[in-house]
């Protein structure tokens, strides 16, 4: 039995990235999003004003390239549609702050968008990241999710969510990654779980308050 | 001329005055999650005369009970609702 496993997975759950959840809760609401995925880990809170931005603080740890990322975040909900029995948003997530690593540190900044529709049955997402760090790195990531309800609950109930999700990163050394994974949702919980081909933990967990 | 003031005065206050109904029945658009349940239910938990909020995602619409047969009229829901993030469709009232 190898010793290191639950370590790891509890180092997971300790250093988060931004869950594929809303990042925009209600107004006057908080939320805390703890993430884990193949190459980062980071943990968010921030507070929504009203239901169309929040502002709030992100910490990543991006595990390839072994650095830290500290930044204020500012997501926007910058258009909904509401269509009956199914929804679709786009979303603006930026960033700005500062990377660093054991010898050397970089102001850091980011955007991107996510664009996702969802109806009681079926979810779609797709969503990119524009990550500039001077020296210490730059990239660009696109993500990808389909999903499927086995069942469909009511309000109040437990909501589980079938996906695979896809990573692109152009240049990176593993540049492409395959992740199923499971969703749950009950009330203003949601957790996420999964494991990629090649064995990096997905880990997702998201609070309003 | 004294007449037409009178029934306008009227007319105001009946206009201001919140809405008698023992629950509200809401329609809404885009309910398809249970943060979507639960930012309703946050956003009308925070009104004085709303006892109790039931989401039901099946048929897409809120019910509000409210206190002493007062509910916030049509113009407060709907802003409330839009505020959140979702579209009322419409309004029904049940004494």
């Amino acid at each position: 039995m190898n010793t290191k496993i639950p370590l790891i997975l509890l180092l997971n759950l300790l250093f988060a990235s931004s869950a594929m959840a809303r990042p925009v809760s209600y107004a006057d609401g908080w939320m805390a999003m703890v993430a884990n995925d193949a190459d980062r880990n980071s943990v968010e809170f921030n507070y929504s004003p009203t239901a169309f931005y929040a502002i709030g603080g992100m910490h990543e740890y991006m595990r390839g390239e072994k650095y830290n990322v500290d930044s204020l975040t500012l997501n926007i909900l910058a258009k909904r549609w509401n269509l009956p029995g199914s929804q679709a948003n786009f979303y603006i997530k930026s960033g700005i702050g500062i990377a660093y690593e054991s010898d050397r540190s970089e102001p850091a900044a980011y955007t991107g968008f996510e664009i996702d529709w969802e109806n009681r049955r079926y979810f779609t997402l797709y969503e990119n990241r524009f990550f500039y760090a001077g020296d210490i790195e730059t990239f660009a990531k696109h993500t990808a999710r389909v999903g499927i309800a086995p069942y469909i609950g009511d309000a109040g109930d437990l909501h589980t969510w079938v996906m695979l999700q896809a990573d692109y990163e152009p240049g990176a050394e593993d540049d492409f990654f395959l992740t199923p994974l499971v969703r749950f949702f009950k009330d203003d919980h949601l957790l996420e779980a999964g494991y990629n081909l090649d064995g990096a933990i997905l880990f997702n967990y998201t609070k309003q308050f | 001329m004294k007449k037409i003031l009178f029934l306008t005065a009227i007319a105001f206050i009946l206009q201001a005055t919140p809405v008698l109904a023992a629950t509200v029945n809401v329609r809404v658009s885009g309910l398809v999650c249970d943060f979507c349940a639960q930012s309703i239910k946050k956003t009308f938990g925070k009104q004085d005369s709303v006892t109790d909020v039931k989401v039901d995602l099946d048929a897409g619409s809120i019910t509000l009970t409210t206190k002493d047969n007062t509910s916030p009229d049509d113009a407060t829901i709907t802003k409330l609702i839009r505020d959140s993030g979702y579209t009322v469709t419409a309004i029904e009232r049940t004494p």
